[in-house]
């Protein structure tokens, strides 16, 4: 798996695959997507790179603690869970909001979206934490 | 501040200014401990503010915080007399033993862990006591236990701390269960669990003696408090939990939470005594107790493992003296027993900071080997007698006054039973005095008097650093002081604290000299005897030890061990079978299930299995698209090598997916490819490690089964799905309308999908995430801990 055309197609796909992960992650309120199919894609791509170019040379110059990623990601949705009770609401309570800002035109911005950037640090930090640990194992 | 903030405050300040210890640590390095000193010292101002108005005015402050209305639970406070003192108890003893915990802890230790505990344990037992309603005291009170269990098991690295640990946790959790129970009764019985509802009304009293529930009621909350200030068969504990440092002994085991069983006691006392069984229970408890334990010290050659045998005892006088009751006068030793907890809690941590102290300096807490300590070390000599003294009931030290409120009472108890009780009980408890003279003048000689051993102890010692001997000496100041002028806590802590027990106010007057009384008779018997057994001392240990050896079976720790031991052998047994590490026996049980859950009902109970109006009109291109699942499936079952039955396996998968798109489901589409994609890469990762082959020759009739049980499961699978699909179920068709409805309406959203998982189910998606992040972490520790061995 490590010819030198899985390399090339993995160098040039690895960007484009992760902007398509996160618009797929912004997207997902209204079109298909959302944060945990986002964060599947960008921790697929990333596992291919460490199938491809070998997690030992990778681990060299991009070297994450995929572990703070879904701590990271959890403590994020938990936040936004929790923060409604601030407000007098119940747990969970969303809100959506309408901005109108230059250049963008109309934007929602949705609550929910916050918790979902939260499941997509989750799944991409568990994904390749055990991807990583399980590569490691020597044994 | 008014009073219900102040107390509130008090509560939550040492559980958030835990969380604070690691940051504090960052900047006072060693010096942390002095930041959890002013945590205490703040929660004991905090209780300090309320003072005025339950002390002062006689008030019992009270107050409510929304909680769990739906179940009847709300955050409520209940502060009179009672509660006030053990919170003053809990916060003052805090403050000298974390300053005195700056001097004893090493520096090399991990004092971040030390501090966060001690103060969560500070803040469970000031929550505990100022607990309104059962349900909030049942959750402190196993936040002590748990915190107590850390704190043993503080030292990580040594067997028996984790062994004292576990013993202690056991038996004084699975006592708060039983007391859980007992709340539950008394909550179905009054029809609420606030206590101030139940204590202020005679009528529900009244109701809940008669009730047929009582005896089993009292009994559960009993063993609940007897675990917990180690009573009865549940004593064993406390010895082991000796393994603590020092000053958490002090703390925890002879000072505060030890004291929480007797705060219960105290506390359901309006509501359960005057009654025969709350006598027979609590102070027949308290009397065994009491002689066992103190007779069970002699044997003990830790000056520690004395310590713990005299706090169970003594403790033991508390929960005899509180459990003296008649009809007409339900509180008869309530007040000794107050001024005896109190008493206590001064000169028994006292006691234990001196042991902190020489086994600090000496390197050993044998006191066969100590000796002679007292010209090295005066001024902890002099603290050491003091203590010691009011332990054994000298005058004018304060455990000589609350000694001679135990006789007093007992006789009083003993006339107003009658016949030869009259004369037993208060020579049960003169006996009781006796051990305690005992192994308190023991505790002194042994360590301070008689000729330096300079083999055990070569090298030389001397005093403690000043932050060691300040907090036992003040503790020493205040039992001279409670002793020789005891208006002082009469008035201030004792009174009201009895007034808040049996609900009436309460006048108490204690004189330092009050004549030849009967009670001072008995104090003077108790002297005689006690020098006489004092002699014995040796002889009497001696006979113990050899009485144990020959008749282990004596010990209610033989019984614990051989429960816990077979426990764990069963559990071994019982996992070893069940869980084989085969993923085909796994595999099979579960098919097995299925099959008995869905497939024998479904059989048993439908009419026409097959619906009659099957629909047969597929587009062609689904038509190929099945035909070739299918065929990716059957490769992937009988394929010879890894390699291509992995690559059928996700044709398979590709394929479910390309159906979804034909189906108008793009989310699930782009989810089982990104999913399917990741498990191949996995899946190919994998096979590089082992051999390419299957190596596992299956015998015909092991292949027979399994075809049949993957034939039955397809098929019930089959047909549950024609019913479901093809109308003849269709409960859930209107499920999916809510949804198609609100998701723009409600959370703003055109993708029905992805607002449940965030929106409607965000819950659920909380959950999911929280157990991916416990997966990727359980993987962690499976692969480490596999390495390691």
């Amino acid at each position: 798996m490590t010819t030198i055309i899985t390399k090339t197609i993995t160098k040039i796909c690895i960007p484009l695959v992760i902007l398509f992960s996160i618009s797929l992650l912004l997207a997902g309120h209204n079109n298909p997507g959302g944060g945990f199919i986002g964060g599947v894609m960008f921790a697929s791509v990333i596992a291919f790179a460490y199938v491809v170019f070998g997690l030992r040379y990778i681990k060299t110059f991009f070297n994450p603690d995929w572990a703070k990623w879904f701590g990271f990601g959890l403590t994020l949705a938990s936040l936004t869970a929790f923060s409604a009770m601030m407000f007098g609401h119940n747990f969970f309570r969303s809100a959506v909001e309408f901005v109108h800002l230059p250049l963008f035109g109309e934007i929602e911005l949705v609550s929910a979206g916050l918790f979902d950037i939260g499941v997509y640090f989750v799944v991409i930090g568990s994904l390749l934490f055990i991807f990583k640990n399980v590569g490691d194992d020597n044994e | 501040m008014d009073s219900f903030n102040a107390i509130t405050a008090a509560i939550f300040l040492p559980f958030i200014f835990a969380g604070l210890v690691p940051v504090m640590e960052k900047l006072l390095k060693q010096r942390v401990g002095w930041f959890a000193v002013a945590t205490a010292l703040t929660c004991f101002i905090l209780i300090g503010i309320a003072a005025p108005d339950v002390i002062g005015e006689g008030h019992i402050v009270q107050g409510t915080i929304s909680w769990m209305p739906s179940a009847g639970v709300d955050f409520t406070i209940y502060a009179d007399g009672l509660a006030m003192m053990i919170g003053f108890i809990a916060s003052g003893i805090g403050v000298l033993i974390m300053s005195y915990s700056n001097g004893y802890m090493s520096k090399t230790e991990d004092l971040k862990r030390y501090y966060q505990y001690l103060l969560l344990f500070m803040g469970s037992m000031i929550g505990m006591v100022f607990s309104g309603n059962t349900i909030q005291l049942f959750i402190f009170w196993e936040l002590t236990s748990i915190t107590s269990f850390m704190l043993i098991g503080y030292w990580r690295h040594k067997p028996e701390s984790i062994y004292g640990a576990t013993k202690s946790l056991l038996i004084t959790a699975s006592g708060g269960l039983a007391m859980l129970a007992g709340f539950l009764l008394l909550g179905n019985i009054t029809g609420s669990f606030d206590l101030a509802a139940i204590l202020n009304d005679p009528q529900v009293i009244n109701a809940i003696k008669e009730h047929e529930l009582f005896l089993i009621t009292l009994i559960l909350i009993f063993i609940g408090a007897a675990a917990k200030s180690a009573q009865g068969p549940f004593y064993i504990w406390l010895p082991n939990a000796m393994e603590a440092p020092t000053p958490v002994s002090a703390f925890l085991h002879s000072a505060t939470m030890v004291k929480a069983g007797i705060y219960l006691v105290a506390r359901i006392h309006p509501i359960f005594s005057g009654t025969e069984a709350w006598f027979i229970l609590v102070s027949g408890t308290g009397i065994i107790t009491m002689l066992v334990a103190g007779f069970l010290a002699f044997r003990q050659t830790d000056i520690k493992g004395i310590l713990a045998y005299s706090t169970i005892s003594q403790l033991a006088y508390m929960m005899t003296m509180y459990g003296y009751t008649t009809h007409h006068e339900p509180g008869i030793g309530v007040a000794a027993a107050t001024f005896h907890l109190l008493n206590h809690a001064t000169f028994k941590a006292c006691l234990f900071l001196v042991a902190g102290i020489v086994a600090h300096e000496a390197a050993t807490r044998d006191i066969r080997k100590l000796g002679g300590l007292r010209r090295e070390m005066p001024i902890t000599f002099i603290i050491a007698c003091i203590a010691g003294l009011a332990m054994a009931g000298i005058p004018p030290l304060n455990g000589f006054l609350s000694k001679e409120m135990f006789y007093e009472s007992s006789l009083e108890m003993g006339a107003s039973l009658g016949g030869i009780f009259t004369f037993l009980i208060p020579a049960f408890a003169v006996l009781g005095g006796v051990f305690t003279f005992a192994y308190s003048i023991k505790l002194i000689d042994g360590i301070f008097l008689g000729e330096r051993d300079k083999d055990a102890i070569p090298h030389h010692i001397h005093e403690p650093p000043m932050t060691m001997l300040i907090p036992p000496a003040f503790l020493a100041f205040l039992v001279i002081l409670f002793g020789v002028i005891p208006s002082i806590p009469i008035h201030h802590i004792i009174e009201p604290a009895v007034s808040g027990i049996l609900l009436e106010t309460a006048h108490l007057h204690i004189k330092l000299w009050h004549g030849f009384t009967a009670s001072l008779m008995m104090t003077i018997v108790t002297f005689i005897l006690g020098i006489l057994i004092y002699t014995k001392y040796d002889r009497i240990a001696a006979w113990q030890d050899n009485f144990n050896m020959k008749n282990p079976w004596i010990s209610i720790n033989y019984y614990y061990d051989r429960a816990v031991d077979s426990a764990k052998g069963n559990a071994f047994r019982f996992s070893s079978r069940s869980q084989t590490g085969s993923i085909k026996l796994y595999m099979s049980a579960m098919l097995l299930l299925m099959i008995a859950l869905i497939a024998i009902p479904a059989a048993i109970l439908a009419t026409n299995i097959v619906p009659s109006q099957l629909n047969f009109d597929i587009p062609p291109y689904e038509a190929i698209l099945l035909v070739l699942l299918i065929v990716a499936a059957l490769s992937a079952a009988i394929l010879p090598k890894y390699l291509p039955a992995i690559i059928a396996l996700s044709a398979l998968g590709y394929g479910v997916s390309l159906l979804f798109i034909y189906l108008k489901a793009p989310d699930l589409a782009l989810t089982q490819v990104l999913v399917e994609t990741l498990s191949t890469i996995i899946f190919l990762l994998a096979i590089t490690k082992i051999p390419q082959k299957y190596k596992e020759k299956i015998s015909f009739s092991v292949f027979t089964r399994d075809i049949l049980i993957a034939i039955t499961v397809a098929a019930s699978v089959f047909v549950l799905l024609l019913n479901t699909t093809q109308g003849i179920v269709d409960p859930f068709a209107s499920l999916s309308h809510y949804f198609i409805d609100n998701s723009l309406l409600l959370a703003g959203g055109h993708n029905i999908v992805n607002v449940i998982i965030v929106d409607f189910r965000g819950y659920d998606t909380l959950g999911e995430i929280a157990v991916m992040c416990l997966a990727a972490l359980g993987v962690y520790n499976l692969i480490h801990s596999r390495s390691e061995e």
